[in-house]
C-alpha cells in the first residue's frame, strides 16, 4: 500500500476513536453499556460513509463494508429461516420432544406426517455434495420447478389474464348518452364528463395496441405494424410513469441516511 | 432413471396442483407445497452457507488478492450465525424472541445490517440521476416519451408542478401538471400496465406447459 | 245497526286516541330498546371443503332509519351439544358474514346480536346445519375452460410445429443481441456475469431465467467464454450449476466445467447487490445478463454495469422495474419476452410452436376485450337488452373467484 493510503487511515481510526468516546460520554439509553453503544453508533456512522464512498469509486472502506455485509445478512437469513421454518413449521408437526426444547406448542394434526417429504428432499438436494449419487438432487429441483409451474400457471392465469381482461370491458360512453349531447359539451375539466370518456377509450384503445406488439408469430407490417408502435408508445409512457413516479421516493431514501449522519451520529440538527 | 423420474415429478407434482383449484378439499395444497418449499430451501442453505465459506477460505489460505476482506466476510457470517442460532446475548435463553431488543442478534442487525441495507438503497438517489441523464441524452422517439412522461409525474407531484398551471381556469384544468400526471397514471400507465399483464400471464401459462410437458428440460441439467 | 256502527268508531277513535299519545315515561323506554335482526338464514358455504356457512339477514329496523342506532353486530355460534362463543363483530349496516371456521363433523346454531348503546336485541335462532364438503367447484368451471383453451392452443401448435409445419417468429432484438454479446466477451477476454434475479425458485422469472441460461451457457461452453453467476439463494445456485454443468457436457467439454461459476452471495438484496457491484467494478465483465425477478436494485446493477462498458441485455416481468432496465441497459426483455426468450433462444420448433400458441391466447384476449366493450358499449348508451347480455355474459365467463 501507498504511503498516504496508510495516512488515510490513520485519520479515520483516529477519527473513529473520538466518535467513539463522544458517543459513549452522551448515550443515554438502557439496552446495552455506554462503550458498546458508542462504538455501535459510529460503527453505523463509518458503514454508511463507507458505501456512500462507491459512488466515486472502489475503494478499501467499500470494500471492508461490502464483505461485511455479506457476512452478516447471509447468516442473518439463515437464522431467520431455521426459526421461523425449520422450529415454527416443521417441528411443531414432526417431533414432541424437539418442539418440547425450543418451547413450541406440538400441533397434532393428521397429515402430519407428510412434512417428511420436504425433509426427505432436502436431503437429497444435500446428496448433490457426492459424486456418485449427486443425481438424486435431481429430484428436489424437479419437485420444487413442478410445484412452482402448477402453481403459477393458475396464479397468473387469473390475476393476469382473465381479470385484466373483465377490467377492460367498460362502457366507452356515458350510460344513456349516445353521445350527441356530449360532443356539444367538450371541456378538460379534469372531473367532467368528457375526460372520464377520454381516458376509457385510451385505455381501450393502448390495451389493443399494447397486445398487438408482444405478438411473435406476425410480422409487424401495415395496420398491425401501425398498431404495434402505437403499442410500443403506450409502454414507454407506463415505464415513463413508474420511472417519475419513483424518482422522489428515492430521493427520500437519501435524505434519510443524511439525516441520520447529521441528526443520530453528529448532532448537528434536531 | 436419471432422466425420467424428475421428468415425472415436475409433471406429477404440477398437474396435482392445478386439479387442486378446482377440488375444495384439495384447495389448500397450494399453499401447503408453498411451506414444503420453505423447508427444502432450508436445507439448500448447507449448500449456499457451505459454498460461501469454502470461496472464502480458499481465498485466504491461497493468500489470493484482497484475501483480507475474505476474513471480514467469514469472521461476521459466523459471529452472526453463532449469535442467531444460539440466540446470544438473548434474555429468553433458546426459546425467547429472535428479534428481542438485548440480543446479539437484534444489535448486529441494528447498527451494521440495517444502516448498510439503507445506504445501498440510497444510493439509487445518485443512480436514478445518471439513468435519467442517460435517457435524456438518447434522441430517439421511443426515450423522448418516456422521458416526457417520467417529467411529467415527477413534476405533478411536487409543489412545483402546481405553482407553474394553477393558472389554468378549471374547464381546461386536465392540463394542470398535478391533475394531467394523475391521467396519465390512470390512462395511458393502466392501459400499458394491462396490456404487459396480460402477456405475462400467457407467457407463464406457455412456459408452465412447456415444463411440465418435458418440452423445456435445461434446469434439470438435460440439454437433449 | 246504525248505534252498533257508531259504538265501533267511538272505540276506534279512542284506541287510536290513546296510541298516539304522546310522550310518557313508558313510550321513551319503548324508544330507546332496538329491534333485534329478522329473516336470519344459515346456508352451507357452496364449493369448499366443508368449512364454511353463509349467514344472511336483515339488519334491524332502528339500523334502517337514518340517524341508525345500531353501533353494529355480534355474531355468536354453538355446537349443538356444546357451548356458544362470540365468532366476529361487525359494523352497523352488515347483513351478511361467512363463517369459515366450521368443521363437518359438528352441527351448528347461529344468532346475531345488534348492539346500541341503550342496550342489544339478540335475533331468533338460526335451524342447525351442518356444513357440508363438495367435490368439484362449479364455481371455478370458467377458469377451467379457459386454462383448457389456452392449454390447448399451445399443445396444438407445439405439435404442429413437431410435425414439420413453418412457423414465423418475429426478431426479439434482446435476444439476437445475446450470440454477439457473448462474442464481445470471448474476444475482450473479459467474464460474462449473469443475475437471474434475487428470487427463488418459487418465483416463475427465476425459473424462466435459469432456463435461458440453459441457452446462454451453451454458447459459452461452444466459445470457451469465462461466465460468472453470483446467486442469492441457495437453491438457485444448484439449479445454475446443474444446468452450466449439462451445457459444458453437450458442448463436449465437460472438464472445462468448474462449480465456482456459480456462487452463493446472501439472501438479502442489497447485500447481494453490493456484492454483485463489487465483482463488475473488479472484474469488469464484457457482457451483463440481468434476467428474473428484479426490484429496486435493478438500477443499481444496470447503472454501475454501465459504468464499467459492459453490453448489457435484462429482462423482468415486474412491471415498476422494467422501465429502469430499457433506460439502462443495451437491450430489454418487456414481460412476455422473458418468458418466450429460451423458446426463442432453442429454436426448436416445439418450443417455438409454442409462442404461436400463446398468441392465440392474445387473439381470444383481443376479441373478447373489443366485443366486451362494444356491447358495454352500445348497451348501456343505447339501452339494447341483448348487448347488456353479452356484455354479462363475458365479464362471468372472465370473472375469478
Amino acid at each position: 500500500m501507498k504511503r498516504s493510503t496508510y495516512i488515510v487511515m490513520a485519520v479515520m481510526a483516529l477519527l473513529f476513536a473520538v466518535s467513539w468516546y463522544f458517543k459513549a460520554a452522551t448515550y443515554h439509553g438502557n439496552v446495552m453499556s455506554p462503550l458498546v453503544a458508542g462504538f455501535m453508533i459510529t460503527l453505523a456512522a463509518f458503514l454508511t460513509l463507507a458505501i456512500i464512498s462507491f459512488v466515486y469509486q472502489d475503494n478499501p472502506f467499500y470494500k471492508f463494508a461490502e464483505h461485511l455485509f455479506v457476512g452478516i445478512s447471509a447468516a442473518f437469513w439463515m437464522c431467520q429461516s431455521f426459526w421461523s421454518t425449520i422450529v415454527g413449521n416443521l417441528i411443531p408437526r414432526i417431533s414432541t420432544g424437539l418442539s418440547k426444547y425450543f418451547g413450541q406448542p406440538y400441533r397434532d394434526e393428521p397429515w402430519n406426517f407428510v412434512y417428511w417429504l420436504p425433509v426427505i428432499l432436502g436431503i437429497l438436494l444435500l446428496l448433490r455434495l457426492s459424486s456418485k449419487i449427486g443425481w438424486v438432487s435431481r429430484w428436489a429441483l424437479a419437485f420444487i420447478v413442478g410445484t412452482t409451474a402448477g402453481l403459477s400457471f393458475i396464479r397468473y392465469l387469473r390475476s393476469d389474464f382473465m381479470e385484466q381482461i373483465s377490467s377492460t370491458m367498460v362502457p366507452l360512453l356515458a350510460a344513456g348518452n349516445s353521445g350527441e349531447s356530449l360532443l356539444s359539451n367538450i371541456t378538460l375539466s379534469a372531473t367532467g364528463p368528457f375526460v372520464a370518456m377520454l381516458t376509457n377509450w385510451v385505455i381501450f384503445l393502448g390495451v389493443i395496441c399494447g397486445i398487438v406488439y408482444f405478438f411473435f408469430s406476425k410480422e409487424h407490417t401495415g395496420l398491425f405494424g401501425r398498431a404495434s408502435r402505437v403499442g410500443i408508445w403506450i409502454l414507454m409512457i407506463t415505464f415513463g410513469a413508474a420511472f417519475g413516479y419513483t424518482v422522489m421516493g428515492r430521493i427520500t431514501l437519501l435524505v434519510g441516511r443524511l439525516t441520520f449522519l447529521y441528526k443520530d451520529w453528529l448532532g448537528l440538527i434536531s | 432413471m436419471k432422466r425420467e423420474v424428475p421428468l415425472f415429478i415436475t409433471f406429477f407434482v404440477g398437474t396435482l396442483l392445478i386439479a387442486s383449484v378446482f377440488i375444495p378439499p384439495a384447495e389448500s395444497w397450494g399453499e401447503n407445497f408453498s411451506v414444503y418449499f420453505d423447508i427444502i430451501a432450508v436445507f439448500a442453505f448447507f449448500l449456499g452457507g457451505g459454498n460461501l465459506l469454502r470461496i472464502h477460505l480458499q481465498k485466504v489460505a491461497s493468500k489470493r488478492p484482497d484475501w483480507g476482506y475474505s476474513i471480514v466476510t467469514l469472521v461476521a457470517f459466523l459471529v452472526m450465525l453463532a449469535a442467531g442460532l444460539f440466540k446470544l446475548g438473548n434474555p429468553g435463553g433458546i426459546s425467547g424472541n429472535l428479534t428481542t431488543a438485548q440480543s446479539w442478534f437484534q444489535i448486529l442487525f441494528q447498527n451494521i445490517m440495517s444502516p448498510l441495507g439503507s445506504t445501498m438503497y440510497a444510493l439509487l438517489a445518485f443512480f436514478v440521476a445518471s439513468a435519467s441523464y442517460r435517457a435524456f441524452r438518447a434522441k430517439n422517439r421511443d426515450a423522448t416519451i418516456l422521458l416526457v412522461a417520467a417529467f411529467i409525474i415527477l413534476l405533478g407531484r411536487t409543489p412545483f408542478g402546481t405553482m407553474l398551471t394553477s393558472w389554468i381556469p378549471p374547464q381546461y384544468d386536465l392540463l394542470q401538471v398535478p391533475n394531467l400526471a394523475i391521467w396519465i397514471m390512470s390512462g395511458p400507465n393502466l392501459a400499458g400496465q394491462r396490456a404487459i399483464m396480460i402477456g405475462i400471464g400467457l407467457g407463464i401459462v406457455s412456459m408452465s406447459l412447456r415444463i411440465l410437458l418435458g418440452i423445456e428440460r435445461t434446469y434439470l441439467g438435460d440439454d437433449r | 245497526m246504525l248505534f252498533r256502527v257508531a259504538i265501533a268508531f267511538a272505540c276506534l277513535f279512542i284506541i287510536a286516541g290513546v296510541a298516539g299519545q304522546p310522550a310518557g315515561d313508558t313510550a321513551l323506554a319503548v324508544q330507546q330498546t332496538i329491534a333485534p335482526v329478522t329473516s336470519l338464514i344459515a346456508t352451507n358455504h357452496e364449493y369448499d371443503n366443508g368449512t364454511g356457512i353463509d349467514l344472511i339477514w336483515v339488519p334491524s329496523i332502528d339500523d334502517r332509519l337514518a340517524p341508525s342506532r345500531v353501533t353494529g353486530y355480534e355474531v355468536w355460534r354453538s355446537v349443538v351439544g356444546g357451548s356458544g362463543s362470540r365468532i366476529a363483530e361487525l359494523p352497523a349496516g352488515a347483513n351478511k358474514f361467512t363463517d369459515e371456521q366450521c368443521s363437518r363433523e359438528s352441527t351448528y346454531v347461529y344468532s346475531v346480536v345488534a348492539i346500541s348503546v341503550a342496550g342489544n336485541a339478540v335475533s331468533i335462532s338460526t335451524a342447525p346445519i351442518q356444513p357440508a364438503r363438495e367435490w368439484i367447484n362449479l364455481h371455478r368451471l370458467n377458469l377451467l375452460a379457459i386454462a383448457f383453451l389456452v392449454s390447448a392452443a399451445v399443445i396444438y401448435f407445439i405439435q404442429s410445429a413437431r410435425s414439420g409445419k413453418k412457423l414465423f417468429v418475429r426478431k426479439i432484438a434482446g435476444l439476437d443481441a445475446v450470440d454477439d454479446a457473448i462474442g464481445r466477451a470471448t474476444e475482450m477476454g473479459r467474464p460474462i456475469l449473469f443475475i437471474p434475479g434475487i428470487q427463488d425458485m418459487d418465483d416463475v422469472q427465476t425459473i424462466a431465467a435459469i432456463t435461458i441460461l440453459g441457452r446462454v451457457s451453451r454458447v459459452v461452453a461452444d466459445y470457451d467464454t469465462k461466465i460468472k453467476m453470483p446467486v442469492s439463494r441457495s437453491l438457485v445456485m444448484t439449479a445454475a450449476r446443474e444446468t452450466i454443468k449439462a451445457s459444458y457436457m453437450a458442448a463436449g467439454r465437460p472438464d472445462a466445467y468448474n462449480d465456482d461459476m456459480v456462487s452463493y452471495v446472501t439472501d438479502e438484496q442489497f447485500g447481494y447487490v453490493a456484492a454483485v457491484d463489487g465483482i463488475m467494478v473488479r472484474e469488469k465483465p464484457a457482457t451483463c445478463f440481468y434476467l428474473g425477478a428484479f426490484f429496486a436494485e435493478s438500477l443499481i446493477l444496470a447503472e454501475t454495469g454501465n459504468s464499467v462498458g459492459a453490453i448489457q441485455i435484462a429482462g423482468t416481468a415486474m412491471p415498476a422495474q422494467i422501465p429502469f432496465f430499457v433506460a439502462a441497459c443495451d437491450f430489454a426483455l418487456i414481460g412476455e419476452e422473458l418468458f418466450a426468450a429460451s423458446a426463442y433462444l432453442s429454436n426448436e420448433p416445439k418450443q417455438l410452436g409454442s409462442l404461436k400458441g400463446q398468441d392465440v391466447g392474445k387473439a381470444v384476449a383481443l376479441v373478447v376485450i373489443v366485443v366486451g366493450t362494444m356491447a358495454a358499449t352500445i348497451g348501456s348508451a343505447w339501452d339494447v337488452t341483448f348487448m347488456n347480455q353479452l356484455w354479462s355474459a363475458l365479464k362471468v365467463v372472465f370473472q375469478t373467484n
